[in-house]
């Protein structure tokens, strides 16, 4: 039906175009061959409005199908097509990464100090402020302007300092777990008392999503020099479920080092208060991985996608959790099994799809046959 | 709109740092009939003649630190008492908030300015010490089977138990200006039966005789108001506080509900000093109490007036409707 390769996506695409085709020309075949028990004019009529009713669908359907294909190639991406929407979605994208990476002294230069400006801006943040801590010998001193807020003398925003004192907190927790001792302890080795965790009022909660950030800025960074490699042509492009399998590995594997306490971890992510954050973070990193993979879909595959891969995403995580062979060997095993069972579930549904059209095809001409044979199609 | 031209006279005093602009601001302060009264005689005038507020009453400011001296020498001995009938009780529970929003962390070390009778520091040693309980605790449940090594070494350790039980030692330093009211708390203190990790100093909030970054807390509960300079207070704050220490201040503020504003502005009138009579045979120092309440700057004003001195991060939490006003700002 498709000329295209069926392996390159393993989208749920509907061939719900070619349906209505058959179904508008089976209409066309009925409103000719109806008899003259109505008016001539309305029947004509009527079946007028259906045909431009369907044209209409045909057209927008024929749009679409021309932009999905389009797009369904990731490695050549075909600037013809229509691509007001794929633009967009890329701009979008590249804004979030942006904002994500977007140095905090911009961001936060009034630093007039509201409890709720604070709470937002620490989230926003740590994607970025780990870059900063990295690059710490060279600090920008871009914060040293005398503006309204009061951090003239400061060399960095307290934001920035949060975001190192909880980078630096990492090292504590295979000791103290996920807790504002690890915190404390951090502060002190970078010279702050360890009053200053009551500036962490979510406490626990802070450090892990921090932590949860830190990662998915890490997975992205790695995802997008992939990503340039691909378009400089120094690496072959990867099938969708195999780079999909590398990305969870990959972003899983951030885990290791503390897997002992990430229980602890995950039971503070599920806390009510903490939820909208992780659910945040974790819907952008399972967007940022089929964006990678090279899905631009519009419709409802979109949310389809995404869906399916949080849920690999969780279950291979809680595997990981009670996995005990060498290296996690069974989590990448059952990573892989799972990826393949929504490979092969995409390719069930495309063929019960079109065995479903087939079949309606068929009795649709079998209805127009008994219609031909009992006479009712006949106009006397 | 006042607030907006209070703020702009800040932000100019701030940056220029210097003597000649505060004049300059104060004269047109003074001239600004919008400022509030406190905010113009915080500046003062240029030499020698500065009055303040004692209460309801203006006073030259070098008697002040005086009146409020024989004020609470006056009270002392029933300051605990008066405490609970005049705040029901609910003083205890403002205070075991302070506690649990400073979540003190083993081994830090507390400063309670204006303490006086020590009900800060006796929750901070109570609250160290259960932390220290729960921590052994988990570590004994941890370390259910321990190895020959670590029995050997909790061998050596319970030794030295009494130089360094532990990381460090939590301690706390009361210090008030008043000597009658570290009395009282001395002998609260002894007949409690504490006395490890604490301290009696006498000193001035605005001249505390402490080198520069001594301690990880730095507290005040209901005693700033009656310091004459609040901003020299909120300097040396900063001053003896480690980086990264904090800076919690207790203190009544401006109630935000207005029916209950009318209810309070009725008891604290009315009854407070009544009961002042009752139990302390002083109405006037209660009077003096409940008029230095209403002179004091309320939540916003005092935030600004702590980011100023040099504090981040500061925030404030309404305890009461309003009633008292915790706040809280860190040194980095």
């Amino acid at each position: 039906m498709r000329p295209e390769s069926n392996e390159r996506a393993f989208y749920f695409e509907g061939d719900s175009l070619a349906v209505a085709r058959r179904f508008a020309v089976c209409c066309f075949a009925e409103s000719r061959l109806s008899d003259a028990a109505a008016p001539r004019r309305e029947k004509q009529r009527a079946a007028q409005r259906n045909m431009a009713a369907l044209l209409r669908g045909l057209r927008a359907g024929r749009a679409l199908r021309g932009l999905a294909r389009a797009v369904a190639a990731p490695t050549a991406p075909n600037p013809q097509s229509g691509s007001l929407s794929r633009g967009f979605h890329r701009a979008a994208l590249r804004l979030q990464d942006e904002s994500k990476s977007d140095k905090p002294p911009s961001s936060s230069s009034s630093s007039s100090t509201t409890y709720h400006e604070h709470g937002h801006r620490a989230d926003e943040d740590p994607a970025g402020a780990p870059r900063d801590a990295a690059g710490e010998a060279s600090r920008p001193n871009t914060s040293y302007q005398d503006q309204a807020g009061d951090q003239g003398e400061e060399y960095e925003t307290e934001e920035q300092l949060q975001a190192r004192v909880l980078t630096a907190a990492l090292e504590f927790v295979p000791l103290h777990g996920w807790s504002l001792d690890a915190v404390a302890a951090a502060a002190e080795t970078l010279g702050l008392s360890s009053a200053s965790t009551g500036m962490f009022h979510n406490g626990a909660g802070d450090l892990v999503l921090h932590f949860v950030a830190q990662c998915n800025a890490q997975l992205t960074e790695t995802l997008a020099e992939q990503h340039n490699r691909v378009q400089l042509g120094q690496a072959e492009p990867k099938k969708t479920a195999d780079f999909l399998r590398d990305a969870v590995e990959t972003r899983l594997r951030m885990h290791i080092p503390y897997i002992e306490s990430w229980p602890q971890a995950m039971s503070i992510l599920l806390l009510p208060h903490n939820i909208p954050e992780s659910l945040k973070h974790l819907s952008t990193l399972v967007d940022d991985m089929w964006y990678y993979a090279g899905d631009r879909s519009t419709d409802m595959n979109w949310y389809t996608k995404r869906a399916a891969l949080t849920g690999i995403y969780n279950t291979t995580e809680l595997v990981m959790l009670q996995d005990s062979s060498p290296d996690f060997l069974d989590t990448w095993n059952f990573l892989d099994n799972r990826i393949q069972d929504v490979v092969k579930m995409g390719a069930a549904a495309k063929q019960a799809q079109a065995t479903g059209e087939t079949v309606v095809q068929g009795l649709m001409g079998a209805a127009v046959t008994l219609k031909n044979l009992t006479g009712l199609n006949q106009r006397r | 709109m006042a607030a907006s031209v209070r703020l702009l006279l800040r932000r100019a005093i701030r940056l220029s740092h210097g003597n000649t602009n505060v004049t300059a601001a104060e004269t047109a302060g003074r001239s600004g009939r919008r400022l509030a009264p406190s905010t113009c005689r915080c500046f003062g005038d240029a030499a020698g003649d500065r009055s303040t507020h004692f209460g309801f009453e203006t006073v030259p400011e070098a008697e002040k630190a005086k009146k409020v001296y024989k004020v609470f020498e006056n009270v002392a001995h029933h300051y605990d008492t008066m405490n609970d009938a005049m705040s029901l009780g609910i003083h205890r529970l403002w205070k075991d908030a302070l506690l649990h929003a400073m979540h003190p962390q083993p081994g830090a070390q507390l400063l309670d300015v204006a303490g006086g009778t020590g009900d800060i520091a006796f929750r901070f040693l109570e609250y160290v010490r259960s932390q220290r309980e729960r921590q052994r605790r988990r570590a004994a449940r941890t370390v259910q089977t321990p190895s020959w090594r670590d029995i050997s070494s909790s061998y050596s350790s319970s030794e030295e138990d009494g130089e360094e039980a532990g990381p460090r030692e939590s301690g706390a330093v009361v210090c008030d200006i008043n000597k009658e009211m570290l009395k009282v708390g001395k002998r609260r203190a002894d007949s409690a039966g504490v006395t490890a990790g604490l301290s009696w100093v006498a000193g001035d909030a605005e001249k505390l005789p402490f080198d520069d970054d001594q301690f990880d807390i730095y507290t005040v509960a209901f005693g700033i108001r009656n310091v004459t300079h609040i901003d020299q207070a909120l300097k040396e704050a900063l001053r003896v506080l480690k980086p990264g220490g904090r800076f919690m201040c207790l203190e009544f503020s401006k109630v935000t509900n207005p029916v209950l504003a009318r209810l309070y502005d009725a008891y604290s009138f009315n009854v407070i000093p009544a009961l002042g009579e009752v139990i302390a045979a002083d109405w006037k120092s209660y009077q003096y109490l409940v008029e230095s309440i209403r002179k004091f700057p309320d939540q916003e004003e005092f935030k600004i007036m702590i980011e100023d001195a040099g504090f981040f991060c500061v925030k404030y939490y309404n305890l009461t409707g309003g009633v008292v006003a915790l706040h809280s700002g860190f040194k980095l």
